[in-house]
């Protein structure tokens, strides 16, 4: 839920959409209390506009679905309480900041994936596209390139392009 | 223009917040309509992917409710 709402603010979503509740059984008011306050929050905060968000939302999901946090949120009692494979032991800060920073890297890629397979073709496009800097792009570009995700084209004008594997 | 009406995708525990919504129901309360309520076995069951597949499908936003 935590790395959830990291991300939905993260893709400029707003952590706010998402409302996660306690009701038991026997509470029909608190559970209709609920329901109003969460309508009232979503009228206040105004539709999603999908189209502008879709991209985003969408690399949201492949960071998710995607094994790395998988893993890493499988193993975050074992990490904090027993420590890592080489008895290390890890705080719940340490591993929440490694969470983020994992969480922002892979969404980032996600994001320059899916427009490169979109077709921007230059840093400069994708940049524009994606809103990260160029030097950002650049970097994460490399790394998708190492996992095979999208490849080096070749120079055009001086300029490095880029296609979707 | 009408009032802005959020689409909320509600993913509801079969053993509390279902029966708690149920209860209102029988009980007569006054909510809003606005809740597409889907039934969980467990709050426990949801997964980070249904709620971002509930964004990008049209919701406004999503109540998990357990």
């Amino acid at each position: 839920m935590r790395m959830t709402r990291k991300l939905l603010e993260l893709a400029g979503i707003g952590a706010e959409r998402l409302h996660v509740e306690w009701v038991s059984s026997a509470e029909a008011q608190r559970f209709a209390d609920i329901a109003a306050a969460v309508v009232a929050s979503l009228k206040e905060q105004g539709p999603l506009d999908h189209e502008a968000a879709g991209m985003r939302l969408e690399a949201c999901e492949m960071t998710v679905n995607a094994e790395p946090l998988r893993w890493l949120v499988g193993k975050e009692v074992k990490i904090t309480s027993r420590g890592d494979v080489y008895g290390r032991p890890w705080s719940q800060d340490r591993y929440e900041s490694l969470m983020d920073a994992m969480l922002e890297r892979e969404y980032q890629k996600n994001l320059i994936y899916l427009a490169v397979q979109g077709g921007c073709t230059s840093v400069r496009a994708i940049s524009e596209r994606v809103g990260l800097g160029l030097k950002r792009v650049s970097y994460l570009l490399a790394d998708l390139e190492k996992t095979k995700r999208v490849e080096f084209k070749g120079m055009e004008q001086k300029k490095p392009l880029f296609g979707a594997l | 223009m009408a009032e802005f009406e959020p689409r909320i995708v509600a993913f509801l525990c079969n053993w509390c917040a279902y029966a708690g919504a149920d209860l209102a129901g029988v009980s007569r309360l006054q909510y809003p309509a606005n809740l597409r309520t889907v039934r969980v076995m467990c709050s426990g069951r949801v997964d980070p992917a249904f709620i971002l597949k509930a964004l990008r499908q049209t919701s406004d936003g999503v109540l998990v409710g357990g």
